[in-house]
């Protein structure tokens, strides 16, 4: 109950903001130096079309109209057209968003679930072998550079052993095939996946377990700790049942920061892998000046931001009770 | 047989400084049923003591010598599995920082169905929760509070419900360490009163800690006051109130204004408690000791009978 007005209240908030950076985006698109026609309508159209889209935009319009337009498209899903690929910016981001989306929740998720077993296991065993092990272990990975990481990945995994395809996402064969069911491109995209969600995870599951690792030792001085060892608790009940949900409160926090970042942060990654993701497209449309598709990634910034803000408050008043009521 | 027997305990942390001597040749015993008051200035080993007898102290902390007996058992030779089983099941401890001592993130009624599970298992959640009910009427929470969380609750509640937890499991003993210090004066009173109501109602042996006389006063049968790691005078609370032959006893006595009812007698202790890692030779009291006599600095006092079940560590008195 409690938390269904939490989420409410949290989600009213979200709009708001959402409206703000609409606005900011507007402004930013249409008020910098130069000409708003030709960043907004690609230099290459045929007059006629040229003409239809300001129209549509309203470009020859006062601007509090162009605002309204803007809102009113932005409702219909009306984006404009990539200047480079011709097609609705709807459409390119449909898809490849997807694409983005399954790698890096898996890669973070993935990562942060290891991590904080891990950082559990090494704070109990502090100062032994086990912690200095995982703690090295966490650090050395996680200050890899990922572009090298992910050179080394294919060449030795893809390239060397020929374990896994080195890049794209998906093998023609299998999915032009009419023969092949779900199962095996399912399984082709997978095998695909392998390399590049085990860079991100060797990259990103040490930040994890050394978050979860200083969280439990600080949460271990609590005073509640010291209840449930005098309540005559066994060692690991105190660990899992009560140290560990309390201490894994802000991985909750860099779990949710990992996500709202991966769709420009994986630009890099999914350049490496070719992984046809929104984060290429993002950096291709801003190097290759395409205004429209630039303006719909940004967009598309802010609302995963914000998402990913909304689940991990959401989240959080979940198993922190002190924030719900 | 003793409830409990404490034979000559010394415990110590090893700290940067080096070896600190918290507690010193400390002895007591506590019959089934009685209450016994340790007081003592801030850092004089009251805390420690209940920890050890716990069995939870620091990893830092070390039992250096002696004995704890408890119903016949040396709770310092027993393994770990089994005072685990004696901790909260035959033992339970209310501490000093009981605002901070339940898990945030679990309900109250959780975390007390918790101990009584983990004790007798066979009652199951359900029949743990129906005790927590009764457990609740008996510290006088109402029951639709039970699935608060912690921070819901005032301070006073909270220590109520701490009080609740540490009757869950029927303990034989319960040692309350500064058990109300955080709350208000009335508050205070309130729950001092039912809490020596539930120690004579369930015949629970009871070992109080406070630095303030007056409240151990109020609900001990035996008093131990405590100096610098040492016992210094121990007797019946008659008996040490009333005829008081410590200087250090004297001194408390008379810096707390509730005993004498005079507050113009209110004096401080003037000085400063000795260093503990390097104690000082012979009496501890001595540098700050009205009634200091040549020799006090050098030789270690023994325990001296003054009447009966009345005794005190000093040459002079
Ligand atoms: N974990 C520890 N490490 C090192 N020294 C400690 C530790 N705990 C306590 N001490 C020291 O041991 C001595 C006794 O401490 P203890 O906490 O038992 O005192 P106390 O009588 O309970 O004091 P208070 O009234 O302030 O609670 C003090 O000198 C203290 O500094
Ligand atoms: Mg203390």
């Amino acid at each position: 109950m409690e938390l269904r007005k939490y989420i409410a209240r949290r989600l009213v908030q979200i709009i708001v903001i959402f409206f703000v950076i609409l606005t900011v985006l507007f402004l930013l698109f249409r008020l910098a130096p130069g000409d708003p026609v030709s960043r907004m309508v690609d230099p290459d159209m045929t007059p006629e079309d040229s003409e239809y889209l300001i129209a549509q935009l309203g470009l020859d319009q006062p601007i509090w109209v162009q605002y309204i337009i803007y809102i009113k498209n932005f409702f219909v899903g009306q984006f404009g057209y990539s200047f480079h690929y011709g097609e609705p910016v709807v459409k390119i981001i449909w898809d490849r968003l997807p694409n983005t989306i399954l790698l890096f929740t898996t890669a973070i998720i993935l990562s942060a679930l290891v991590g904080v077993f891990l950082g559990k296991i090494a704070s109990w065993h502090k100062g032994k072998k086990t912690d200095a092990g995982m703690t090295i272990g966490a650090l050395v990975t996680h200050t890899l550079f990922l572009p090298w990481l992910a050179l080394i990945m294919i060449w030795v995994f893809g390239f060397k052993l020929g374990w896994f395809p080195i890049n794209g996402m998906v093998s023609e064969e299998v999915w032009l095939d009419p023969d092949s069911g779900f199962v095996a491109k399912a399984l082709d995209v997978i095998h695909h996946m392998i390399l590049p969600l085990a860079t991100l995870f060797l990259i990103h599951f040490g930040a994890y377990l050394l978050i979860m690792r200083s969280s439990m030792l600080e949460t271990l001085k609590e005073d509640y700790i010291l209840t449930a060892r005098a309540k005559g608790l066994e060692e690991k009940v105190i660990r899992d049942h009560h140290a560990a949900p309390n201490a894994a409160l802000p991985v909750v926090t860099s779990v949710g920061l990992s996500l709202a970042f991966s769709i420009n942060g994986g630009a890099l990654t999914e350049t490496v892998f070719t992984w046809p993701g929104i984060g290429r497209e993002l950096v291709f449309s801003v190097s290759h000046n395409d205004y429209p598709l630039a303006q719909a990634s940004f967009l598309l910034i802010a609302i995963v931001v914000l998402i990913s803000n909304l689940v991990v408050d959401v989240l959080y008043a979940y198993l922190d009770p002190r924030i719900r009521y | 047989m003793a409830l409990l027997e404490v034979e000559n305990l010394s415990i110590g942390y090893n700290t940067k400084g080096g070896y600190l001597k918290a507690v010193e040749g400390v002895s007591f015993a506590l019959e089934e049923g009685q209450s016994l008051g340790f007081v003592g200035e801030s850092g004089c080993g009251k805390t420690t003591i209940g920890m050890a007898l716990m069995g939870l102290l620091p990893s830092n902390g070390s039992i250096t010598q002696g004995r704890i007996l408890f119903e016949g058992e040396d709770l310092l030779e027993i393994s770990e599995k089994k005072m685990r089983q004696i901790r909260w099941g035959k033992i339970a401890m209310i501490f000093q920082a009981a605002m901070n001592a339940l898990n945030p993130v679990q309900r109250v009624v959780d975390q007390i169905a918790e101990a009584i599970m983990t004790h007798s298992p066979a009652v199951g959640k359900r029949g743990a929760i129906e005790q927590v009910k009764d457990l609740f009427q008996i510290v006088g929470i109402p029951q639709e509070r039970m699935r608060d969380y912690p921070h819901q609750y005032s301070g006073g509640m909270k220590q109520r419900a701490i009080i609740a937890m540490a009757l869950a499991c029927r303990p034989k003993l319960i040692i309350a360490d500064e058990p109300t210090t955080a709350l208000d004066v009335i508050v205070q009173d309130q729950i001092l009163e039912e809490t020596k109501n539930l120690q004579r109602e369930f015949n629970i042996g009871m070992i109080f800690i406070s630095h303030d006389i007056s409240i151990v006063a109020d609900v001990s049968h035996d008093i131990g006051i405590m100096y610098a790691g040492q016992l210094v005078e121990y007797g019946a609370r008659e008996e040490v109130f009333e005829s008081p032959v410590h200087p250090y006893t004297k001194a408390l006595l008379s810096s707390y204004p509730t005993i004498t009812g005079d507050r113009s007698l209110l004096q401080p202790i003037p000085g400063e408690t000795p260093n503990l890692i390097y104690p000082p030779d012979g009496c501890r009291f001595c540098d700050r000791c009205p009634g200091a006599k040549p020799g006090c600095g050098e030789e270690s006092p023994v325990w001296v009978d003054v009447s009966p079940g009345h005794k005190t560590l000093c040459y002079h008195c």
